[in-house]
């Protein structure tokens, strides 16, 4: 273990290009963790919003209510008058006051809107609810975050397997370099291995204190890589700034789980471990 | 397998426990020049030997043969009853915990302090430190280098270095001591102090073989003598009674 404090600059050296591994790793699982975030929380606001024609009959708008209420799948209709759409929009932005002023008239249509029953909403059948009642006179549009939501998910899915594919190139780099590092201090110790030899140490004697460097040093890289990430989440936005308004939550990464800290750093202890044992078979022979 | 007799604990008389022997024992490390031809000796448990013969003769490649750093090319070498040719290697360090050994080079640890240096043999066996730091100490003390401990090997004059050297290889009151040179590098007066320091140990019914040229020495202190001359063994001078 002395060993290990010995040649301090070039374990540090190579804690820290672990360290660098890993984080690459995290950001890319911190990313997926973010989009797999959004994509939940658009998912809860399963609002499908029908938007009316100004001009439309009463008639119309019945046949529509109906039709809406009668779908399966939706949980729950409401409906949003024009003058309440107005006074929705004012609530949420109250600086575009004057512009809406300027206005002089509402242009704000009214609507109708449906939440889904959540499995409903990401199925395919939604679509074609949707589709059947766009198809309705007197609907001037349909608006809802359906697609948004698959986008997401399919952009965390993209960003988790990115980190897996970059995460087993990385782990596998830091496998050779653990490997190497021991092999350089298995040479280092030429002297002492065979001293020891000579006065009837064991094999595993002369091999557990590198096996525990190699530990050591995979420990230390994921412990490192996951401080350094910590510090990047917490300073990403303060560099960026407050004036992202929305696109705020797209750059506010959120940290890793507690699992995939606990796997990060069992995986790269288990590199750690698995580099030392193969330099020692290669370079230890016995 | 000999058939002389082996038996060990205590209260058996060491005339007969059998402790090295050698058959047929050949090295060749190139292709034409034996630096062992044929030795057949039989060193029994408790008796002393001188190993002498000029300079290249093969007592080195005896001695390492002995603690098994080389595999003759011939022959066959049993130890304490075991062969060990045919000893694997995973097992050797059995075999090393038996034995103290005493280099030509030295082969200190520059980078680690004398205490470490002797200490080393005993971190294998996993002794308590406080038992590891007494053993040291007193192991030091024989050959007068106690106040030296926590020095580094680099800081010590040639002669010291032997005598840490010679504390490593007893520290850990192995049955069996093997000295290659011990005293080459000191005066005549520690010389035969460190030779005195072998004996006491011999006297506690440890072999030991010590490679030398010092006549004086071997005069003074050889019951045993085995005269080594390009790889054969040309005398062996046996003392009835070992002067002591
Ligand atoms: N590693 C080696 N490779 C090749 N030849 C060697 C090796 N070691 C020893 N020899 C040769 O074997 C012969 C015996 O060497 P050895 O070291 O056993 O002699 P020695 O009696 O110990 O000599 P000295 O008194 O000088 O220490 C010598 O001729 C030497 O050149
Ligand atoms: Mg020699």
């Amino acid at each position: 273990m002395n060993n290990l404090w010995q040649y301090r600059v070039r374990n540090l050296f190579s804690a820290t290009i672990i360290a660098l591994s890993f984080l690459i790793v995290g950001v890319f699982f911190s990313l997926s963790n973010n989009l797999q975030f959004l994509a939940s929380q658009l998912a809860e606001n399963m609002v499908v919003a029908f938007f009316l024609n100004p001009g439309i009959s009463a008639r119309e708008q019945a046949r529509i209510e109906e039709a809406v209420k009668a779908s399966p799948g939706v949980a729950h209709v409401n409906f949003v008058s024009r003058e309440e759409a107005l006074a929705r929009f004012q609530k949420s932005f109250p600086e575009l006051e004057d512009i809406l002023k300027n206005l002089g008239s509402n242009p704000f249509p009214a609507s109708y809107e449906a939440v889904l029953q959540k499995k409903v909403f990401l199925s395919e059948e939604a679509l074609g609810l949707i589709e059947g009642i766009k198809a309705l006179p007197g609907v001037e549009d349909v608006q809802f975050n359906r697609d948004w939501v698959k986008k997401m998910q399919s952009l965390s899915r993209l960003a988790r397997a990115i980190g897996f594919f970059l995460g087993g190139i990385l782990i596998l780099a830091s496998f050779f370099i653990i490997s190497n590092v021991i092999r350089l201090n298995v040479f280092a110790r030429k002297n002492e291995i065979e001293i020891l030899r000579l006065v009837g140490a064991t094999n595993t004697f002369i091999r557990l204190p590198f096996l525990l460097e190699g530990l050591t040093l995979g420990v230390l890289g994921s412990a490192l890589s996951l401080a350094l990430l910590y510090i990047l989440i917490k300073l990403f936005p303060l560099y960026l700034g407050q004036s992202l308004g929305v696109l705020q939550e797209f750059i506010n990464l959120r940290y890793l789980s507690l699992s995939q800290c606990i796997g990060l750093v069992i995986g790269s202890a288990l590199m750690g471990l698995l580099g030392s044992l193969s330099s020692l078979s290669r370079f230890l022979k016995i | 397998m000999p058939a002389s007799s082996r038996s060990s604990g205590l209260g058996a008389t060491f005339e007969n426990i059998v402790m090295i022997e050698l058959y047929h024992i050949s090295k060749q490390y190139q292709e034409g020049q034996w630096a062992l031809l044929d030795i057949n000796l039989h060193i029994k448990k408790g008796e002393f030997w001188f190993i002498t013969g000029p300079s290249g003769s093969g007592k080195t490649t005896l001695l390492k043969i002995i603690f098994r750093e080389i595999l003759p090319t011939r022959g066959q070498i049993v130890i304490d009853g075991i062969n060990i040719l045919r000893l694997p290697d995973h097992k050797i360090w059995k075999l090393r915990r038996s034995m103290g050994i005493v280099f030509q080079d030295f082969r200190l640890l520059f980078h680690k302090k004398v205490f470490d240096n002797v200490a080393i043999g005993l971190y294998v066996l996993g002794i308590p430190v406080k038992e590891i730091r007494r053993r040291v100490f007193n192991a030091l003390r024989l050959v007068n280098l106690h106040q030296k401990m926590w020095e580094y090997p680099s800081h010590l004059s040639y002669g010291e270095q032997q005598r840490v050297a010679i504390a490593r290889a007893v520290v850990n009151e192995p049955q069996i001591l093997l000295a290659d040179e011990p005293t080459g590098n000191l005066d005549p007066e520690l010389a035969f102090e460190i030779i005195s320091v072998f004996k006491e140990i011999n006297r506690q019914g440890k072999t030991v073989l010590i490679c030398s040229h010092d006549k004086e020495l071997i005069r003074h202190f050889g019951d045993k003598i085995l005269f080594l001359f390009k790889g054969k063994i040309i005398g062996k001078e046996v003392q009835p009674f070992s002067r002591k």
